[in-house]
């Protein structure tokens, strides 16, 4: 039935008209072109890479029922978002969504069969999403497999990468994009203003995408897999679900930062992917577009992250003046695109502040991130995964925080990873049930050296054999002797005397508003001049 | 000197030179270990300086997590943590916490003669308001020391301290 526009109606129409046009100043002429395949009405059904692995990812049952529940949360959403329930998408559809993630179905349904109405309205979106899900699923179930070596793994992920650009019609670009610019947009921000709840559902599920890569590929067997996600879908389901004060969607590197390194292009997708869900997001919750804006507003930003707008770009490409075509990634992390007011050297990291992903999150000194080196690892804990150089590092950033955490390091044996669990106490258990420590401490610009996990007490004894052969004149390792884990837990390194702490151009880029910075500590003045000199203390350096 | 140190040597000097000159747009603040949020009320850990600690540990296990405040640390100790706990609270003496710990629910020091600081006001200046001091000089003189902030100030012992801390 034709609808009279109302003068309300028209006047949005155009404020948006002018707004969406005014927002492409500054691009070449026409960019980004929207292709004409994305009006194909076809189906374009694309399925599974042919594989032993396929759905492997129930090797983690809970695992694979959480990334079910996640394909039925996104789909209720959008699908009450297009017909006309979005007044209630905070409180009933929320309450729906949150049912069926406490109680996640055993298969994964098509989401085209929980969002019908948004499937048919918005057909062409719907089809690079299932394609690019199913990569998802497929690196999810070729990294879950028991029966797959290291390399086999290694070697099927990049296969599965060439499936899906030769594949599917259209797909996300693996390069790095330029997530400021993609959320500058004249909508950005409107979904999670007016929907904190469910778009903090949407971050969770982000976060449970991103967070389980580096789990499984650390993992030597399933008992790995199931014995870190029993920690880490409780920090999905208790926490990450529920957190609405993100300042901004969680990105691949920051939850799995080793499988982001060493699959760039996987990491960089799903970034783009996601960040696609959020534009899309934005725009439907836009008041004010007419149907027809909206529409266009979905191809735009589809064009923004897929190949065709960047044939002939490559990583570390950059404009001059256009972000758009801004390919630069973290120093150190090309599995991640430039932030707000980042540069390659630093970006602000939601939640922990300025940093360099060059360094260690402990002590500040730069990391060398090959696996084969024989050290280094990464820290998670309270939903936040950090790199650092060294054993101690790791135990002591840890320490710091409250509740359990996982660490995983590397042994001498690169196919042979260190997995640490702690309980919320710090006693740590471990998966390699005869790893030793080494641990002589020292300047933390060598901590690398002197602070190892090896797999067993030969190897520790063959190490410490080279490095005095290497150096006869350093005797600091002469007397070490391998610790146990127990012994290795109790222990506490000093504060690392390397440690900087980042400054970035404003305290956080996410919170411009001078109402919301904190307000700066006060520094209490002592009373040093009148009290009693203390005595000197054989430990003042060491009081904690 | 072995080429390994010496190594080391030329190599620390490089890093240091990186660091210092390849941070764009960027500075840092040199050894100020682990600024952080307290976990209970969110604002700065106030760091140590090189006159007064400040920072407010407390043991768990092999925890050892910083506060922003005694009242923070005894605070969450009742909330979250529910077997024994130690906390370092700094006092008026650099170097000198007062030691404090909960053993099967009981709030002891061994330091029989330490007070604490009571002023109820802003959070913001937590870490003068609620603070532990070594003994009555000192806290006469933390109080004289910060007369606008503490001009109300109650000496408390370690029990009312815990009753008051939420």
């Amino acid at each position: 039935m034709f609808k009279p526009i109302s003068l309300k109606g028209l006047a949005l129409g155009l404020a948006w008209g002018l707004a969406l046009a005014l927002s492409q100043v500054g691009h070449a002429q026409g960019e980004p072109v929207v292709p004409g395949w994305v009006s194909d009405a076809r189906l374009g059904e694309v399925f599974y890479k042919r594989g032993a692995y396929n759905f492997d990812v129930y090797n983690v049952d809970p695992l694979a029922r959480d990334l079910n529940g996640v394909a039925v949360g996104h789909s209720m959403a959008y699908e009450d978002l297009v017909t006309g329930k979005a007044a209630q998408l905070e409180t009933k559809t929320y309450d729906r969504i949150v049912r069926v993630l406490k109680s996640p179905p055993k298969l994964m349904p098509a989401e085209r069969f929980i969002s019908p109405t948004f499937g048919r309205k918005y057909g062409y979106l719907e089809k690079l999403f299932d394609w690019t899900h199913i990569l998802h699923a497929q690196t999810i179930d070729v990294l879950a497999s028991a029966d797959l070596t290291p390399e086999q793994k290694d070697k099927e992920l990049e296969a599965l990468w060439k499936f899906y650009k030769s594949s599917a019609p259209y797909t996300v670009t693996g390069l790095p994009l330029n997530m400021e610019f993609l959320d500058s947009q004249p909508y950005s921000g409107a979904f999670r203003r007016k929907y904190p709840k469910v778009n903090g559902l949407f971050w969770g599920y982000h976060w449970l995408q991103g967070a389980v890569y580096d789990m499984l590929w650390k993992s030597r067997s399933k008992g790995d897999m199931t014995w870190q996600y029993e920690l880490v879908g409780k920090q999905y389901r208790e926490s990450e679900l529920y957190k609405t004060d993100r300042d901004f969607m969680p990105m691949f590197a920051e939850t799995s930062p080793a499988f982001a390194r060493r699959f760039p292009q996987m990491a960089n997708a799903f970034d783009n992917l996601h960040m696609l869900h959020d534009m899309v997001n934005d725009i439907l919750a836009t008041n004010g577009m007419t149907e027809a804006q909206r529409e266009a507003e979905i191809k735009r930003a589809i064009a923004m992250v897929v190949d065709d707008s960047h044939k002939g770009e490559d990583a570390g490409d950059q404009r001059e003046g256009n972000a758009f075509h801004d390919h630069r990634s973290m120093e150190g992390q090309p599995g991640m695109g430039m932030m707000k007011m980042a540069s390659p050297q630093l970006m602000f990291m939601p939640g922990m502040g300025w940093m360099s992903m060059n360094e260690c999150g402990h002590c500040s000194m730069p990391m060398v991130l090959d696996p084969k080196a024989g050290y280094g690892a990464t820290v998670s804990a309270e939903g936040w995964t950090m790199e650092v150089r060294c054993m101690l590092c790791a135990r002591d950033m840890a320490a710091q925080v409250s509740g359990q955490a996982l660490v995983r390091g590397n042994t001498e044996d690169p196919n042979r990873p260190l997995l640490l669990k702690s309980d919320d106490e710090g006693n740590w258990t471990a998966n390699l049930k005869d790893v030793v420590f080494l641990e002589v401490e020292g300047p933390h610009a060598t901590c690398s050296e002197w602070s190892r996990a090896f797999t067993s007490r030969a190897a520790f004894d063959a190490y410490v054999k080279a490095q005095q052969a290497e150096n006869e004149e350093d005797e600091s390792l002469k007397n070490a002797k391998p610790l146990t884990l127990k012994e290795w837990s109790a222990r506490q390194g000093k504060e690392p005397d390397t440690y900087e702490k980042k400054q970035g151009p404003v305290p956080n880029p996410y919170k411009t508003d001078k109402k919301a910075e904190p307000a700066k500590p006060e520094v209490p003045k002592g009373a040093q001049a009148t009290a009693k000199p203390a005595p000197k203390s054989c430990c003042s350096g060491d009081k904690k | 000197m072995s080429f390994k140190t010496f190594r080391q040597n030329v190599v620390g000097f490089g890093l240091t030179l990186l660091l210092a000159v390849g941070m764009l747009g960027a500075t840092a603040t040199p050894a100020q270990a682990h600024e952080t949020a307290c976990p209970y009320c969110k604002l700065p850990v106030v760091q140590d300086t090189k006159e007064l600690d400040n920072e407010v540990v407390l043991r768990y296990g092999n925890k050892r997590i910083e506060y922003r405040c005694l009242l923070c640390a005894i605070g969450e100790a009742k909330s979250k943590y529910k077997k024994d706990v130690t906390i370092l609270a700094p006092s008026d003496v650099k170097g000198k916490p007062v030691v404090i710990k909960r053993v099967d629910g009981e709030w002891t020091t061994e330091d029989k003669d330490a007070l604490f600081i009571y002023a109820k006001g802003s959070h913001t200046e937590c870490q003068t308001r609620y603070r532990a001091v070594r003994d009555k000089a000192g806290f006469d003189a933390f109080v004289k020391a910060n007369p606008q902030t503490l001009k109300d100030a109650k000496a408390l012992t370690l029990k009312e301290m815990v009753e008051l801390s939420k």
